[in-house]
């Protein structure tokens, strides 16, 4: 597990960087051009090769082929609603609106377009407000049709859970407060006695626990406990993906984001195992996002304080039968 | 009690006093082998006797109004903290559905908040100030008031800001509301039904005092019996009357601390467990209405919640349901509980929106409206049944204060008639 981690955290590096060139490249970053797609497909090989395969040898990011759907689909037409798993209170991906009372965000973007495509039409999602450590017996239990909560793909998540392709690179990364001048986990491990808190259930406390014993891992029901927890000073630090702590920052003027991501958290949409049309179905939708445009203008809208939109993640095809 | 034993106790000490009258002779046992000195002898039982008649009904007396008024004072005491327990959670339930509207909260809702914590802030320092046992748990209660109405303002300003992070901080409240301020409150209001029913129980074995004036009574007839043998003479009119005066002083004792004691019982088990019942059902039903807000905020994965709503009403309703409630509150309570069972159709139906929009709704007969009406309808029979605890408790202290003295009067009087009886048979012999 070690050895993988650390190549992980290799791939992570050059996914960042390869992500700063995106974004570097990008000369009025408004429209995202459909050249710098391209260019950013060539290169993603070069990025995305590094996150270490599973044990049956594919990629955690590796999906099924873009299809047109079958009986799973069909069920959720004959229903009237895509029910999804989701997350309410994580700002700029997924939380509900205090002023307007919806739940917005760019993973519910990417479950609208799904469920537009279902019905033809736009149509209103089914939400099941989640935790992240419900993600996955949701969809182990058909409680919902699909989850979008900021869901890192993983070979242990791919043994009992389908995912979708790659929607959202993130980069695991920790806020400190606006005045500390610890500038990555490190620094805080050097300082010694720091609380760093993560969400229960994620790869982010995993990482924390197992990776940088020199902190003390705090666990919070979701994301924004973890920010309940570092307003009252109960915590020094909060690590998890730049996506989410983006929405923090955003939240409170007193935290900043340090240092570079040290890890590489692809997104995928998770399904039920058992319903491989409708990962194919997805994939198809998330195409169709990804090449006209409509993925950048999610990002631009939701995610524009972490840079101006990059090209979308490659989606990586290949797999066959059972997950 | 030391004083009703301390009579029977005495006639052995108060016969060397007695004795030494007629010196001549040997000593003590010389004066009780003549009839003079037995005649003294008896006299004093016979004063003993009378005295402790009166004696014991005063105290009988005093400890009833004493055990009427900690009754009373422990019955206020308990009333006031589900008072403030009611409040906390009216506060709570109030707070946690006006952040389900979403946007700026209805100010009517806010001053219904704002008026709860005034109310249960209020109420936690006047209960420190009148029953010092209780204070160190009010204390514990009151500054965990204080950390949940922080908490809250925190998730009402980040909710001003459109900021997600108000919902963590209301969950974050609630969770202190329930860990640090109503289990203390429970475990006072626990604290208090007990000496309640200790007061209550004290009340009622109370009138058993009076059983020592019947010892009283039979050693005053045995005293008569005796002097009948001794003297051939059929009546001894002091001690003839002085047992008739404290026969009729223990009757009259016994039918006031009788009566008193059956008016507590009555109260307690009518308008004192009406109150208490009441009071409870109403907190578990403004507990419920926060655990269905919190269903709809979770929105999905409130199950929990919601199994917490129903064995909360579940307790409720059994309580509403006792003999000594208004039969008037139960409907009022299953017309609110219909009105969840709607919220709880749309919700599991798939209508979210529906489901929150009946939720806050403030039209007439929208679940909000008949929660009201069964709060309005819980908080007068609470105040009603309160009163009837209080009147039927505060009022008969007195009576039996006064029955107490007038015993002792009567005691007394019975007292020196009995010496004046034995007096005169006593100077026969000189």
């Amino acid at each position: 597990m070690t050895r993988t981690r650390s190549t992980t955290t290799f791939g992570a590096a050059v996914a960042a960087l390869a992500l700063l060139a995106g974004c570097a490249g990008a000369p009025a970053a408004a429209p995202v051009s459909q050249q710098e797609v391209t260019a950013q497909q060539v290169a993603a090989p070069v990025a995305v090769p590094p996150v270490a395969a599973c044990e049956n040898g594919l990629l955690p990011t590796a999906s099924y082929d873009p299809g047109p759907g079958g009986g799973s689909v069909q069920a959720i037409r004959d229903r009237g609603a895509l029910r999804v798993g989701v997350s309410a209170d994580t700002l700029l991906m997924g939380s509900r609106n205090p002023l307007s009372g919806q739940i917005e965000g760019f993973d519910i973007d990417m479950l609208n377009a799904v469920s537009t495509a279902i019905f033809g039409k736009p149509t209103p999602l089914q939400f099941r407000v989640i935790t992240s450590a419900q993600r996955l017996e949701v969809l182990e239990n058909h409680e919902v049709d699909l989850v979008a909560r900021t869901f890192t793909m993983n070979c242990e998540r791919w043994e009992t859970i389908a995912f979708s392709a790659e929607y959202l690179t993130a980069g695991q990364k920790v806020l400190v407060t606006r005045d500390s001048e610890a500038a990555s986990i490190e620094d805080l491990e050097a300082l010694g006695d720091q609380r760093v808190c993560a969400p229960e259930g994620t790869t982010t406390l995993e990482r924390l626990q197992e990776t940088y014993p020199g902190v003390e891992a705090v666990s919070a029901p979701t994301h924004t406990g973890c920010l309940v927890l570092f307003q009252q000073g109960k915590v020094e630090a909060i690590t998890g993906d730049d996506t989410i702590l983006a929405g923090f920052v955003a939240q409170d003027p007193y935290a900043k984001v340090v240092g570079e991501a040290f890890s590489a958290e692809p997104y995928g949409i998770g399904v039920a195992a058992d319903q491989l049309d409708l990962v194919q179905f997805v994939n198809g939708v998330l195409d169709q996002a990804k090449a006209d445009g409509s993925w950048a203008a999610s990002y631009t809208t939701w995610l524009g304080a972490l840079g101006a939109a990059p090209a979308p993640p490659v989606s990586v095809y290949g797999r066959v039968g059972s997950p | 009690m030391t004083q009703t034993i301390a009579p029977n106790a005495a006639p052995p000490a108060a016969v060397p006093t007695a004795a030494p009258a007629p010196v001549h002779r040997t000593g003590l046992r010389g004066a009780l082998s003549r009839t003079p000195g037995r005649l003294r002898v008896a006299g004093v039982v016979a004063v003993i006797a009378a005295a402790a008649v009166g004696v014991v009904g005063l105290n009988a007396g005093l400890a009833q109004s004493q055990a009427l008024s900690d009754a009373d004072a422990d019955t206020t005491q308990l009333v006031g903290i589900q008072d403030v327990r009611n409040d906390l959670v009216i506060a709570d339930a109030t707070a946690t559905n006006a952040f389900l509207v979403g946007g700026l909260e209805p100010s009517e809702q806010r001053a219904r908040y704002d008026e709860a914590v005034a109310s249960a802030a209020n109420g936690l320092a006047q209960l420190a100030g009148s029953n010092a046992a209780d204070a160190e748990l009010l204390g514990q209660a009151t500054a965990g008031l204080t950390t949940y109405t922080g908490l809250v303002e925190q998730a009402r300003a980040n909710n001003r800001q459109g900021f997600p992070v108000g919902a963590a901080y209301l969950d974050q409240a609630s969770a202190v509301l329930r860990s640090d301020v109503l289990p203390q409150l429970d475990e006072l209001v626990q604290a208090n039904s007990d000496r309640v029913d200790a007061s209550f129980d004290s009340v009622g074995s109370v009138p058993w005092l009076l059983a020592l004036g019947i010892l009283a009574l039979a050693a005053l007839v045995v005293v008569q019996v005796w002097l009948a043998g001794r003297t051939h003479r059929r009546l001894n009119s002091g001690l003839f009357w002085s047992t008739v005066l404290a026969l009729a002083a223990t009757i009259a004792g016994a039918f006031v601390l009788g009566s008193t004691a059956q008016r507590a019982a009555d109260v307690r088990n009518g308008p004192y467990d009406e109150t208490v019942s009441v009071s409870s059902a109403y907190s578990l039903a403004n507990n419920a209405k926060s655990m269905e807000s919190f269903t709809l905020i979770k929105r999905g994965s409130g199950a929990a919640y919601e199994e917490q709503f129903v064995a909360e009403t579940t307790q409720a309703a059994e309580l509403l349901a006792r003999d000594t409630v208004d039969p008037a509150l139960a409907p009022l309570f299953d017309d609110w509980l219909a009105a969840h069972a709607q919220i709880r159709a749309l919700d599991d139906g798939g209508d979210w929106d529906g489901a929150v929009a009946l939720a806050i709704s403030d039209e007439p007969n929208a679940p909000n409206d008949v929660f009201a009406t069964f709060s309005a309808a819980a908080e007068s029979s609470l105040d009603a049944s309160a009163q009837l605890t209080n009147e039927g408790l505060s009022g008969a202290g007195g009576s039996v204060v006064r029955i107490g003295w007038l015993m002792l009067i009567v005691g007394l009087l019975a007292a020196v008639l009995s010496w004046r009886g034995i007096s005169k048979r006593v100077e026969e012999y000189r």
